[in-house]
């Protein structure tokens, strides 16, 4: 079971300021497997995703206690570049991002960035990409038209397939549907099923069902500390916790 | 329940504020056509091919202005290309690089001080620098120079905007690939920001062509006939031309004629540049809306 695990925390602390946003995470992330982190606004659960791949070096201010071990190593160390982890480690936000640009470069635009020239080569990795994110037989006539034409959730799922096309090892995934309406959202959830068999996933959620439909384990957080981490089976039918039963079963949050 | 006459009484009251807000703009578009209606009919007679591409002749009081039409020209490019990579540079750090805190302030000062000290005073430190300690002498570089310092704050502070306007979203998105932040801004920040920008440089563009201070001690000459050969010469310039012929012509009543068209030519010449920089801007705007 402990081979399984790709990224771990331990003992985080994060403060913005002297605000203090996290108190003592210790959490393991299996490979191949969604976890979910829930928790009402402000609990920290988008903070803590935002430290797996460095994204909160860019607030000024900020601080880190503790380690992150991916694949052994502490991400926070001195001598590791934060874009090398970026790269490794994607992420797709709340809100559909995609830049003023085609369909293509969007997704292109980071691997031409690291090295890829060769034309056909952008060509198959933009397919491959835009098929892992169930997007490929929508655009696949339209790949030059600006990605801004495009629905929220076909944006959304362009953002995917961007992410997919620098190969990461894990995928962040921030409130990805709470912008989107149901039916995009079950377009991204069936998506997110396909894809942790190539990907670990980390999605923060604030819609329970989601939480319990996509994913293996779930955190529930409140007020900067790890409350409660399981199983997404137990956690929804038998938590330990009182103050989980209570968020879960809609009594405060 | 309202009272009727409250009710009246309200609407009184806004008709009144929409018709000060409309006056207000009837005014100024007013005094704008004015101004641009009277130079018209004053100099648009002496508008003819020979005024514009011939030399001055007679002690200045006959021929054309065909070496000021030029010298402005070399003056304006000149002077946004000193200030546009200068002041876009400077953009980049104060909202892309610089820690925003008491230094950033301090700088931002700086550059609006920079605004509003008086075009003479540039002339004066273009002469002093550029003119007598760099040894360029009174010539298109030094000129351009000055011109270029002195629409450095009105650069700096549209690109700036540009800057800032880009969605963070934008920038949080590229990173999160693993991109650089240098690519960052030269890939995705820049060009979004490029038509903010440009709308900076249009200003510039006008005050560059129209100020005449600044280059009356570093570039400007009384009279040339010749066209200019390299950037170490000096040249003949709108704006100086209307204030000499104004001030200091052999024969100044005789020569209102010729100053009207000179301040015509002026205006059409920056209407001419900032035209391109709108079509340009807008052509950008197409490719890059979000």
């Amino acid at each position: 079971m402990e081979n399984n695990v790709i990224i771990k925390t331990r003992n985080v602390d994060f403060y913005y300021g002297s605000f203090r946003a996290l108190t003592d995470v210790t959490m393991d992330f299996e490979q191949n497997r969604v976890t979910a982190l829930i928790g009402p606004s402000g609990c920290g659960k988008s903070t803590l995703l935002r430290l797996l791949n460095r994204m909160n070096d860019l607030i000024d201010g900020t601080r880190v206690e503790g380690e992150i071990l991916f694949e052994g190593r502490n991400i926070y160390a001195p001598d590791v570049d934060p874009v090398e982890i970026r790269r490794r480690i994607g992420m797709v936000f709340q809100k559909p991002n995609p830049f003023p640009k085609s369909i293509f470069n969007n997704v292109t635009y980071a691997p031409k960035l690291s090295g890829i020239t060769n034309k056909a080569e952008l060509e198959t990795l933009a397919e491959q990409s835009l098929r892992q994110a169930v997007l490929w037989d929508e655009v696949k006539d339209i790949l030059s038209r600006s990605a801004m034409t495009l629905s929220g959730g076909q944006q959304q799922r362009l953002c995917i397939a961007r992410a997919l096309a620098m190969k990461p090892d894990i995928l962040l995934m921030d409130e990805p549907t709470s912008a989107l309406d149901p039916i995009s959202t079950a377009k991204i959830e069936e998506l997110i099923d396909e894809l942790k068999r190539l990907y670990t996933i980390i999605i923060v959620t604030h819609n329970m069902q989601q939480a319990a439909r996509v994913s293996e384990y779930t955190g529930f957080f409140y007020i900067g500390k790890l409350i409660e981490f399981n199983n997404t089976e137990k956690i929804f039918t038998n938590p330990a916790v009182k103050q989980t039963e209570d968020y879960i079963t809609g009594r405060f949050g | 329940m309202m009272a009727q006459s409250t009710m009246r009484w309200r609407y009184l009251k806004q008709k009144i504020f929409f018709g000060v807000v409309r006056l207000s703009a009837l005014i100024i578009s007013l005094a704008l056509f004015g101004i641009l209606a009277y130079i018209f009919f004053h100099g648009f007679r002496a508008i003819t091919w020979d005024f514009l591409t011939l030399s001055p002749t007679d002690s200045m009081t006959a021929g054309g202005i065909m070496p000021a039409i030029v010298g402005t020209l070399y003056l304006t490019v000149g002077a946004i290309a000193v200030a546009l990579p200068l002041g876009i540079v400077s953009a980049i750090y104060l909202t892309e690089y610089a820690k925003q805190g008491r230094w950033v302030r301090i700088i931002r000062i700086g550059v609006n001080c920079l605004a509003g000290v008086p075009s003479v005073v540039f002339g004066l430190f273009g002469l002093g620098f550029f003119v007598v300690f760099l040894k360029f002498g009174s010539s298109i570089l030094a000129g351009s120079l000055t011109l270029g310092i002195l629409i450095l704050p009105t650069i700096i502070g549209a690109s700036e905007e540009a800057l800032k306007a880009v969605p963070q979203t934008f920038r949080e998105a590229s990173l999160a690939l693993g991109v650089s932040k240098w690519q960052t801004i030269s890939r995705i920040v820049l060009p979004s920001a490029l038509p903010g920008i440009l709308t900076g440089a249009i200003l510039g563009v006008g005050r560059a062509a129209g100020e005449t201070a600044p280059i009356m001690f570093t570039a400007a000459a009384f009279f040339t006939a010749a066209l200019p050969k390299s950037i170490f010469d000096e040249v003949m310039a709108l704006p100086y031309h209307i204030y000499v012929l104004a001030t200091a012509g052999t024969n100044i009543e005789m020569t209102r004629p010729l100053q009207y068209g000179t301040a015509l030519v002026l205006i059409a010449l920056v209407l001419g540049i900032d035209l391109i920089a709108i079509v340009i801007r807008s052509s950008m705007r197409r490719k890059k809306r979000w």
